[in-house]
């Protein structure tokens, strides 16, 4: 009984870490419909960004959270307007072709400018545990996955409540629409990028500190993310988090009582059947209905 | 004068001009006389192995600008050469290292060195193979490179299901002597084989198996092996993986306090940056290791251990890591074969590898008939890292430290 409640747990622990990751990449896909194939590269972005800060700065690297999101909206605004707005204008599938070629270049920049070599951000409870009754849980991971909810909750307010987020919602839902009410619509779509790349800054830290991180490891959140918005639907942080929650258990259950090498195998399965019978994803896109 | 003096520049330019035509051909003779010798080849710069391929590259790099610049080119057969190196990025991808390997035997390069990973080595070795141009190489240990019945592919290490017998033979040296053990590998060529090693030898030396588990190629959580690690615990922890999943192991171990008696890590813990990453919990820690800059070989070219060290620091300031040794020590060693050969012809070069029996400073090379190192000459160290720094343990005769065991529990390191 421990066994099972044990594997739930760290399943919950895990699927809000992939939450947090996939966010980002879910708003894009929602509002922009643009698949951000350079989604893992603001993740490792935020990752490396936290560490040259808290390393520097002698300051915890959760605290680097407001500095680093600030970067990543900012670089995620002018790599919206300056790039992939332009490869959108041209073609459907340009922005796709777009995003993998700056996943490429920039995988390569970071090996150029932070080496290869395997990082990670430690800080001084980074390997600190507690336990509830017989369920041992690793605090980091657990102090990951409640900042992973309030960024999630954070972000909801963000879209339900204030200005910015009903512009967002209204172009999501009807761009023509939008625009005839005055909303600049290049505009939006780069400021929902900007907030996207914040949000995968921000879950680059919470990564960062988990596991250790290197240039090379970009394609794996992407894939993540791509798996936990198809899994969860399109455009909600709700989405995400049930589709991240999902993940994570699915995986730690498969590894415990199937076999730890099939994570995998079970993670796309579940993609596939869910693709055949719910594509829209468990929660279906959150702009849909007035489309 | 000035006229005169015109004449006279005019004459001597003349002069300067007749005599650079009558030396033309002795000019033309002499650059004749420096041959260079190309190594081919892929090495990993970027992708998922960018991180042991930089390591390898560089010591390329060292033995290559030691050969053409410390000792001005190597004598073989009485003609003095240079050595060059065409390598290129394969990105630690296996189809992009077949594409550039094919393209540089139909360029004609004759000699390669390897790239990193097991994946890439033996793909490329088939091209190779099949070309009948040697590769030597410090990247590749899967038992699949050396069974496959290839001539021309030679390799720094023992094939991995025999790279674990010397670790199993320290654990038989351990007092209390450990009774059981359990083995955790991930999903990629080398691993599984390594794993298979583990097994095999540990079961030789009479230690019980409790436990195996097969981890996808990169895993991001391991909670649930260790799970049942915490429910059957063994006395030994084998893990055989590459560097970045060793550390996530070690860390989730520390953070949910999975403690065994001994934690053995193949790849992981000879890295410095591992090390920091772990602090005081990388304390007594073993891996494997095949090189350190103690051990005590002899060498015709670079004298020792420490004076190749003392070269590479030189040129590099990233930290100096066995593979790069291991890679110095591949063309050191296609020189000796040439210079035993007397002849760069790769047929000729290829049977001197086989009987190769050299001493330098990275270790005594001999490989067997299938092309991996001896497994007692060419076998691995075992490294635990104590007071921050990794000393050897095992063998004795190269051993800086005694082994600690067991080791304390986590929150004791603390």
């Amino acid at each position: 009984m421990n066994l099972v409640v044990q594997t739930l747990a760290d399943g919950l622990v895990l699927g809000g870490i992939y939450a947090l990751a996939a966010v980002g990449f879910s708003l894009i896909f929602g509002v922009l419909h643009v698949i951000n194939l350079s989604h893992g590269i603001l993740v490792l972005l935020g990752a490396y960004l936290a560490l040259i800060l808290s390393t520097s700065l002698r300051i915890d690297p959760l605290l680097t959270m407001p500095a680093v999101m600030a970067v990543l909206f900012v670089v995620g605004y002018a790599y919206q307007r300056l790039l992939i707005q332009r490869a959108v204008d041209r073609s459907p599938l340009g922005s796709m072709l777009l995003t993998f070629g700056v996943a490429l270049m920039l995988q390569n920049t970071m090996i150029w400018v932070f080496s290869p070599d395997m990082k990670s951000i430690t800080p001084g409870y980074a390997l600190a545990s507690f336990k509830l009754g017989a369920i041992s849980f690793d605090a980091v991971r657990v102090s990951c996955l409640l900042a992973s909810l309030v960024m999630l909750c954070c972000l909801a307010a963000l879209l339900k409540f204030s200005a910015l987020g009903r512009v967002i919602r209204a172009t999501a839902q009807q761009t023509l629409a939008a625009r005839l009410c005055g909303v600049n619509v290049r505009h939006v779509y780069a400021l929902t990028f900007a907030v996207s790349a914040a949000f995968a800054g921000a879950s680059g830290i919470v990564i960062g500190i988990i596991l250790p991180f290197s240039p090379a490891d970009e394609g794996t959140w992407t894939l993540n993310a791509f798996v936990v918005v198809v899994l969860g639907g399109v455009g909600s942080p709700a989405g995400a988090l049930i589709g991240g929650l999902l993940l994570g258990m699915v995986s730690t259950l498969t590894a415990q009582y199937i076999g730890p090498s099939f994570p995998n195998v079970t993670m796309f399965l579940l993609l596939v059947l869910l693709l055949l019978v719910r594509p829209q994803g468990l929660l279906g896109n959150a702009f849909a209905p007035s489309r | 004068m000035t006229l005169h003096s015109k004449k006279a520049t005019r004459r001597r330019v003349m002069s300067a001009l007749g005599a650079a035509a009558l030396a033309a051909p002795a000019i033309r003779s002499a650059h004749a006389q420096a041959k260079t010798i190309v190594f081919g080849g892929s090495v990993p710069l970027t992708g998922a192995a960018a991180e042991t391929g930089l390591n390898v590259n560089n010591g390329y790099i060292t033995a290559v600008s030691y050969f053409n610049d410390v000792l001005g080119g190597v004598e073989i057969a009485g003609e003095k050469y240079k050595l060059e190196l065409k390598l290129f990025d394969d990105a630690s991808d296996p189809a992009r290292a077949t594409t550039l390997i094919q393209r540089q035997i139909d360029e004609g390069t004759n000699f390669f060195l390897g790239s990193f990973g097991s994946n890439i080595v033996l793909p490329t070795a088939a091209i190779t193979e099949r070309a009948k141009k040697p590769m030597v190489q410090t990247g590749g240990g899967s038992d699949a490179i050396f069974t496959k019945g290839f001539k021309y592919v030679f390799g720094m290490y023992p094939r991995a299901t025999r790279q674990f017998a010397s670790t199993a033979a320290l654990f038989k040296t351990l007092t209390p002597t450990p009774q059981t053990y359990s083995v955790i590998w991930t999903n990629d060529a080398f691993s599984k084989t390594a794993g298979q090693g583990v097994k095999l030898s540990c079961d030789a030396a009479g230690f019980k198996k409790l436990d195996e588990f097969e981890l996808p190629a990169k895993p991001t959580d391991v909670s649930s092996v260790l799970g049942s690690v915490r429910a059957n615990t063994p006395d030994l922890l084998v893990c055989v993986m590459h560097d970045q999943d060793s550390l996530l192991i070690a860390r989730q171990m520390v953070a949910s306090n999975t403690n065994v008696k001994c934690l053995f890590q193949g790849l992981g813990p000879q890295l410095a940056s591992f090390r920091e990453a772990l602090g005081k919990y990388s304390e007594y820690l073993m891996c494997s290791t095949y090189w350190d800059e103690s051990v005590p070989y002899k060498d015709k070219f670079f004298g020792d251990s420490r004076k190749f060290v003392e070269y590479y620091k030189k040129k590099f300031t990233r930290p100096i890591a066995y593979h790069t040794a291991g890679a110095a020590a591949c063309i050191e060693t296609y020189i000796l074969a040439m210079q035993a050969a007397k002849s760069t012809n790769p047929e000729a070069v290829r049977d001197a590898l086989s009987k190769a029996d050299y001493e330098t400073f990275y270790s005594r090379i001999k490989f067997t008939p299938d092309g991996d190192g001896d497994a007692i000459i060419m076998g691995s160290m075992i490294g635990q890292v104590q007071k921050t720094k990794l000393e050897i343990v095992f063998p004795e005769a190269a051993s800086s430290a005694k082994p600690l065991y067991p080791q304390p529990m986590w929150d004791k390191k603390a």
